[in-house]
């Protein structure tokens, strides 16, 4: 009976917490430090399918699809999501992933020691190549 | 912190009773969880009222689902004039959708999870009983398709997202949740072993399926197994763990009959993994291997002959090209061939997509969801417009436990704009939960965000299937959901 009851509050507590806590609080990724800044990352891992500017690279692979896509276009929002479904395989528990050949490359790339924040190498790419803005 | 004091009451109550509190007494005591919800909603009221503000403008909220019907009831707590209206045809658009997948498993009646939008629009707040077809930010409004304008100052878009059974071949209809408006769905869904509980109406068919199955494997003879498939699609879906959920309830429902042997049960996801959280996949692979169940990574369902019992699968890998010498690492290509399967019963969760009337618009995007700040649940480009929901564009996020953190980001970033400040000051931070039903009296209580690690409210271990949290799942969300969350309290 006593475990039911701490359950019980258990229950009680987590409503209560909820109920009370405060939704202002933002958790960011986990605080990493990173070995090489965003245009080390771009530079050494992204130009060869991404191009200099981020122009991409048009060059056909054997799949018959350009070789890496385009960045110079998208908006910061759109690089935040493509990032986060890159480095968690998706944005939804067992949907997957549209960038199934890009999550691959990210596991050489993190391998390398050449992992990156999301939001900052978004800020980057958007801040450095975006030729809408 | 002085509202915590009437929750140490109830906190006292428990302990007092801790020893004469029987399993049956604390089902009682969950059960008049209105009431428990009341008593820890009721305490924040003096604090928000307090600080109401004298900001004036007209918000208009499109979709009067969970979270455009808890917004309009927020912003008449934080606002001093409120001047709000809700556009939603739906007339139960309210209905408890965490519920379906109970009502799926046989454990909720159909009736249990119905709510009819009238009976929750907040005092004061207008509703117009019709559907937006037209956004127009530009000129600030919004056309219905009953050719209402509506003019706004601030808009509020929280329409939600459409089941798109149609894009499975050999299904057909593009439906929300609730709606009445489903019977090119349920042409093929809801019968000779075809099932889906995302929308009502399937949820009750489902429970009927799972009854069928369980006679059907009575009946079987022979060494081959009843094949029972359960899917899982390539795009964004709400509530991510219910396609997992159903599943385990099956298999709940053919243990206790006796006849789970006669069946195999099969989980076929577009992804390759559980969970995006490691702990929660790790956890989820145990209890799939202890419960005996199968699963195929990235097998997508594109099409069904319903005649035959076959479902038709996109199968899809990587397979290895030349070496990279930048990476380090092989270069891989996209593979992709049809696999066709045999069923005698399966459970689809559909393709999910914004509305063609958001997406197609000018607040829509290129993939059709909703594009906000996704902290601050501003639109990217119109400044005067925010979203929340399952219609934005933010990483996880489609489930009612994230709109509890929404609603309040949005309503408290409205307020500051409409007083003029220029800085936002709430930031949503991606909470998202997931009451992972295992069985029939377990949970896993699957809390994340964007830190994609567990992020649990209290100091259990999350990974842990427990009963405490069926409890919760079973008796305590839904007040709190309904009475709580759309009267702007919980």
């Amino acid at each position: 009976m006593i475990k039911l009851s701490i359950s019980l509050l258990a229950a009680t507590a987590l409503l209560m917490f909820n109920a009370c806590s405060d939704s202002s609080q933002t958790k960011k990724e986990e605080a990493t430090t990173y070995k090489y800044n965003n245009a080390q990352v771009y530079e050494n891992m992204c130009v060869n399918c991404h191009g200099k500017q981020g122009e991409g690279v048009a060059e056909l692979d054997k799949n018959g699809k350009p070789k890496g896509p385009a960045l110079n276009k998208q908006e910061i929002y759109e690089l935040k999501l493509a990032i986060t479904d890159i480095k968690n395989g998706g944005l939804n528990q067992s949907s997957g992933t549209d960038h199934e050949i890009m999550e691959h490359n990210y596991k050489a790339i993190k391998k390398k020691g050449m992992d990156y924040d999301t939001d900052s190498m978004a800020e980057y790419i958007y801040n450095t190549f975006n030729i809408n803005k | 912190m002085t509202h915590y004091n009437a929750n140490d009451e109830l906190l006292e109550t428990l302990i007092e009773h801790q020893n004469e509190m029987s399993r049956r007494d604390a089902l009682k005591f969950m059960a008049i969880s209105p009431v428990a919800a009341a008593t820890l909603i009721g305490t924040t009221t003096a604090a928000t009222e307090a600080i109401a503000s004298d900001a004036k403008g007209k918000i208009v909220i499109v979709g009067g689902g969970l979270a455009g019907m808890s917004t309009a009831a927020l912003f008449t707590r934080k606002l001093s004039n409120p001047d709000i209206t809700v556009i939603e045809p739906d007339p139960k658009s309210v209905s408890y959708q965490p519920g379906q997948t109970l009502v799926g498993g046989g454990v909720w009646d159909a009736a249990d999870i119905v709510y009819n939008r009238d009976d929750f629009v907040p005092s004061g707040v207008t509703l117009i009983k019709d559907k937006v077809v037209t956004f127009d930010p530009e000129n600030n409004k919004v056309v219905t398709a009953g050719g209402l304008e509506v003019a706004y100052d601030y808009l509020i878009v929280a329409t939600g997202l459409v089941l798109d059974y149609a894009a499975i071949k050999g299904l057909d209809g593009v439906i929300t949740s609730s709606s009445d408006d489903n019977q090119a769905v349920k042409a093929k869904v809801g019968k000779n072993g075809v099932y889906s509980i995302y929308f009502a109406d399937g949820a009750a068919d489902t429970w009927k399926g799972i009854q069928e199955l369980i006679a059907q494997a009575k009946a079987h003879k022979g060494p081959e197994k009843l094949q029972a498939l359960f899917t899982h699609p390539s795009t964004a879906i709400k509530c991510g763990g219910a396609p997992k959920k159903i599943m385990y309830l099956a298999h709940a429902r053919l243990e206790e009959a006796g006849v789970r042997d006669k069946v195999e049960l099969t989980f076929l996801p577009n992804g390759n993994n559980m969970f995006g959280v490691k702990e929660y996949h790790d956890a989820i692979l145990e209890q799939f291997k202890t419960r005996g169940f199968k699963w195929l990574y990235k097998h997508n369902l594109i099409g069904i002959d319903t005649d035959t019992k076959v479902a038709t699968f996109m199968k899809h890998w990587l397979e290895k090209g030349e070496w990279d010498p930048i990476l380090e690492e092989y270069e891989m290509n996209l593979r992709s061939e049809n696999v066709d399967m045999k069923y005698d019963f399966i459970h689809i969760t559909p393709p999910m997509k914004a509305p063609s009337e958001v997406a197609n618009s000018p607040v829509g995007s290129g993939k059709g969801w909703l594009p906000v700040v996704k902290e601050t649940l501003q639109h990217v480009k119109y400044k005067n417009v925010f979203g929340l929901g399952d219609i934005v564009a933010v990483p996880m996020g489609k489930t009612g436990g994230s709109v509890r953190k929404q609603y309040k980001v949005l309503v408290d970033n409205v307020v500051a704009a409409m007083e003029g400040k220029k800085e936002l000051p709430a930031a949503y931070g991606g909470y998202t939960v997931c009451p992972l039903i295992t069985g029939l009296g377990t949970v896993m209580l699957a809390e994340f965000d964007w830190s994609n690690k567990p992020t649990p409210s209290f100091p259990l271990d999350p990974t842990q299937e427990r009963w405490i949290w069926w409890m919760l799942k079973t008796k305590a969300l839904k007040p709190m959901t309904v009475y709580g969350m759309l009267s702007g309290r919980a």
